[in-house]
Order: structure tokens, then C-alpha cells, then sequence
């Protein structure tokens, strides 16, 4: 599903995000990217929806090298990946409902459908009857749910997170990963970046550990170390 | 489709009411930017008016010599009428009708008709086709004056040089002060549409990150920018209509010794000028806010 060869990405001459990456991941698989602040982890996350392109090295999506992908078949890639943040992002005018239309909307999906999908995804992940409040009105776990039902509404391949957990209590940050193992299980690939020791140890899924932009460990089930 | 159309129509409703304050400067800057285009325009073509007025008179005078044959007074204007690429009419006064002319001329004057009526001249009266050049009226008059019989010709080519110089002075001026208060206009709309872009930067990267396409994102800003475009011209055009019709009728109370009663549109002009406002403003809207729309996605 996701394949890097030798990717190397620098933000100026002095920071090497990435270095020399290389690493596979299937179709259907659930990986983590961990390692301290800065060790590349988001910069991954970026490379894989072309919000960043490597210096050296390709990206391959879906069967794709999209670092030779023109930037008009860009918006089409990222409508098969799923984005959620630490942060929400979530648009602070709109209510829950309005938040998760939003991205089929842009993607021009008709009412019908709009209709159709949103209750589903939000009844899935645990949002059912909340769709009228905005997002003030919601804890961060359920903010966070927002995030994850806009990200999967259109049914991605890919789900990439970005420290979905970063703002969490503990508890929180549990229900959110067992919503993310549940959308895993339908087949669609999860990558997420994370420093949340207790959450890896926790999945046991496989775990790529960053260290200053250099691969230090693939281990399939592994842990935090 | 139909849905497409419907976000981005409340897209750009949207837009326009969350900037409530600098959507209403925009449409008040290109209001008044296209009101002077139009006003500019307008008074380009009372500058037109008026000058045909004065120069709707002019004629040069070709004097024949007193007591020529009536065969040389025919060789004479056949060469005139052959010019018939420059000159549109060729009109003889005899020494009679020449001599109508003096007494009317110089009526009371006792001591200049003593001197010119004895040898009166006869005249042709050349109205060029080119009324407007003076470099076409000064080689008519160097062609005329060498054939045999003629003693003089007279032409008004120096005031038709001031009122030919008058004309291209405003016509430029006016059209650069046109074209900079345009170039204003768009940038100000320019601005408009950038900063409802940064105040919804967070909506437009989730837009891009969902998949949405430049285009789908650009075409609301476009929109509001057009409609900003449109409204300035509108309300332009109506501004300029009502100084128009203020000025015609000002103008028209002057005496008609005044000489300016031509400096005035009162045909269906303002009209044309008001549908050209509405095709600039649109466009400088459009290209305004279309251009300020793609630097933003491109960052």
C-alpha cells in the first residue's frame, strides 16, 4: 500500500528531517511511528499525502510514485488517505454534522450521499446524536472523534495520524485507539505517529522507531523503547 | 453539479457576510475607481462632441485672381475637385456673391470696401475631408496656391493643431488616469480576496487535505470577487449617470456664445459606457481575485 525507497528529505542544509528511509507497509496494516520530538515522524506522515516532497528517494501510494505525480491528480491521491490531528483542525463554525459533510462536500459527493454517510460514521464512531453540536460544545476525545469520522467518511485506503492521541487523558486516548483498531480491522491501513509509550505497548502493532530522521528499528508487534 | 454550484454560491455568501466591513470598501473603491473610468469616458467623448463642433466649420478659402475667364476659373476648380481622396466639397463664389460677402463682412467699413471691392477676388470654400489635420490641410494649401490664377489660401490649419493637440492631451491623460484607478481597483480587490483567504486558512487547508481541487477552492473567492466587480460598476454606472445628466443640464444653461454647448453626451453613450463598466469591473474582479486565490494555494 505504502512504499519508501531511500527517502531523504531536508529543510535546509543544517536539518535533515529524513535520511535514507526505506520501509514497506500492506495493505490493511497497522504501524507506528515513534522516536523523540523531531526525528521525522510527521515528516513521514507529510511525505506520504505530498504535503512534502523528498530531496532523494521515491514515495510509492496505492502503486503510485507520488513524487512524480502531477500537482493536478494530487487532490484525487489524498481522497484515499485519511488525515487526523493532534490538534482536530476541526472547523470551529461548523457543527459536528457540517464538520464531516465538509469533506465530501469539497470532494463534490452529492446530498444524497452526504446524507447517507455522515450519520453512518458518526454513529460509528460513537458521535450519534451529537451531530448539531459544535465544536466547543465536545470533550477532546470527542472532538478527536470528529476528526477521525471526517477523515474516515469517504472510506480512505489510508489513515495517517499525527499524535491523535497527543492531547488525550489516558482513558481517552484508549477509546480513540480501539476506534482506530475498528477501522483497521475493515482494511484500511493506519500509520500513526506517536511518543505515547503506554498506547504501543498497549496495540502491539508493528513499530518503526525514528531517531534524528534515520530508521533505527522495524519490528512487527513490537513496543516502545 | 448542482450542489457544486450551491457551495459555492453560499460559499461566497458566506464570505461576503463574515467580511461585512471591507467587502463593503471594495465595493465603494470600485465604485468610485470605475465611476471616474466611466466619467473619463464620458468626457473623452464631450471632447469628441465639442470638437467636431468647432472643427465642423472648417474650410479653406482659395482666392481667385480678379477678372480670370470663366475656362480658367473651371481649370481651377477641376483641380480642386480632383483632390477628391482629401477634399469632401468644393463650393465657387463668384465676384458678386464675393462681393455680398465684403459688404457684410466689413458693413460700415467705407474706407476697406473702397480698397477691396475694385478688385475683388472670387473664392472656392474647400471643406477638407480630414478636418482634424494640419499636416493635411498645409499640403492642400501648398498644392492649391501653385496653381496658376490663385493669389491666396487661407486655411485655420494652427487652430486646428491646438484643438487636434487638445484632444490627444486629454484623450492620453485621462485614459492613464483611467487605467491606474482600474489597476487600483483590482488590487484592492486583490487584498480583499487575500485576507478572506487567510481568515479561512484553516477551512482551506482541510479543504486540501480532504482532496478538494484548487479550482473547487478558488471558484467562491472568484465568485466574490466577480460580484464585488460587478456591484462597484453597477453603482458606478448609476453615479455617473446622474453627474451626466447634472452636467448636460448645467452645460445647457450657459449662453450659446458660450462655445462649450457641445461638451456634453446626451445619445445613448452613457449607456454603452455603463455596460463597458460592468464588463471591466467584472473582469478586473475576476482576474483580481482569481489571482490573489492561486498565490495563496500555491503556498
Amino acid at each position: 500500500m505504502i512504499k519508501l525507497e531511500n527517502v531523504t528529505k531536508t529543510y535546509s542544509t543544517e536539518v535533515t528531517a529524513l535520511r535514507d528511509a526505506s520501509f514497506d507497509v500492506a495493505k490493511a496494516e497497522f504501524v507506528f511511528l515513534v522516536g523523540p520530538s523531531g526525528s521525522g515522524k510527521s515528516t513521514l506522515l507529510r511525505l506520504m499525502n505530498r504535503q512534502e516532497r523528498p530531496e532523494r528517494g521515491s514515495v510509492w501510494v496505492a502503486g503510485r510514485n507520488i513524487n512524480e505525480m502531477p500537482d493536478s491528480k494530487v487532490p484525487h491521491l489524498r481522497r484515499n488517505i485519511g488525515n487526523i490531528f493532534q490538534d482536530y483542525k476541526l472547523l470551529t463554525n461548523k457543527t459536528v454534522h457540517e464538520n464531516v459533510a465538509f469533506a465530501l462536500e469539497v470532494i463534490g459527493r452529492p446530498r444524497h450521499v452526504i446524507r447517507q454517510q455522515v450519520p453512518a460514521v458518526l454513529d460509528l464512531v460513537g458521535l450519534g446524536g451529537k451531530q448539531d453540536r459544535f465544536p466547543h460544545q465536545l470533550s477532546g476525545g470527542e472532538q478527536q472523534r470528529v476528526s477521525i469520522a471526517r477523515a474516515f467518511v469517504n472510506r480512505p485506503l489510508i489513515l495517517l495520524a499525527d499524535e491523535p492521541t497527543g492531547n488525550l487523558d489516558p482513558a481517552t486516548g484508549e477509546g480513540i485507539m480501539r476506534l482506530l483498531d475498528r477501522i483497521n480491522k475493515t482494511g484500511t491501513t493506519v500509520v500513526m505517529a506517536t511518543h505515547d509509550q503506554r498506547i504501543v505497548n498497549m496495540m502491539r502493532k508493528r513499530v518503526i522507531q525514528l531517531d534524528r530522521g534515520v530508521i533505527v528499528r522495524d519490528q512487527a508487534r513490537g513496543v516502545y523503547e | 453539479m448542482i450542489s457544486r454550484l450551491r457551495y459555492t454560491f453560499r460559499e461566497m455568501w458566506a464570505s461576503m457576510s463574515r467580511n461585512k466591513t471591507l467587502t463593503a470598501a471594495t465595493v465603494i473603491t470600485s465604485t468610485i475607481s470605475l465611476l471616474l473610468f466611466g466619467l473619463t469616458l464620458l468626457i473623452q467623448r464631450g471632447f469628441d462632441n465639442q470638437l467636431k463642433l468647432w472643427t465642423g466649420g472648417v474650410e479653406m478659402i482659395v482666392y481667385v485672381k480678379h477678372g480670370a475667364t470663366p475656362d480658367q476659373i473651371t481649370l481651377i476648380q477641376g483641380a480642386l475637385s480632383s483632390q477628391d481622396t482629401v477634399v469632401e466639397n468644393v463650393e465657387y463664389c463668384d465676384e458678386a456673391c464675393a462681393t455680398l460677402v465684403a459688404n457684410t463682412l466689413f458693413a460700415g467699413d467705407t474706407d476697406s470696401l473702397e480698397q477691396l471691392l475694385p478688385k475683388i477676388p472670387s473664392f472656392f470654400k474647400v471643406t477638407p475631408i480630414d478636418k482634424d489635420s494640419g499636416d493635411v490641410l498645409r499640403s492642400l494649401k501648398d498644392t492649391f496656391r501653385e496653381l496658376p490664377n490663385v493669389i491666396d489660401v487661407r486655411t485655420p490649419d494652427q487652430q486646428v493643431e491646438v484643438l487636434s493637440q487638445l484632444k490627444g492631451f486629454f484623450g492620453v491623460r485621462t485614459l492613464i488616469i483611467a487605467a491606474g484607478l482600474l489597476a487600483a481597483s483590482a488590487l484592492l480587490i486583490w487584498n480583499t480576496i487575500r485576507t478572506a483567504m487567510f481568515a479561512r486558512r484553516r477551512e482551506i487547508e482541510v479543504m486540501k487535505l480532504v482532496g478538494a481541487t484548487n479550482w473547487f477552492i478558488r471558484l467562491p473567492f472568484m465568485l466574490e470577487g466577480l460580484v464585488q466587480g460587478i456591484a462597484g460598476a453597477f453603482l458606478g454606472g448609476v453615479f455617473m449617470l446622474l453627474i451626466n445628466r447634472d452636467w448636460t443640464s448645467g452645460v445647457r444653461a450657459f449662453p450659446v456664445s458660450s462655445g462649450l454647448e457641445g461638451f456634453v453626451v446626451t445619445d445613448g453613450y452613457p449607456y454603452t459606457v455603463w455596460l463597458i463598466m460592468v464588463f471591466v469591473g467584472a473582469f478586473v474582479g475576476a482576474v483580481g481575485s482569481g489571482t490573489a486565490a492561486s498565490k495563496f494555494l500555491d503556498v
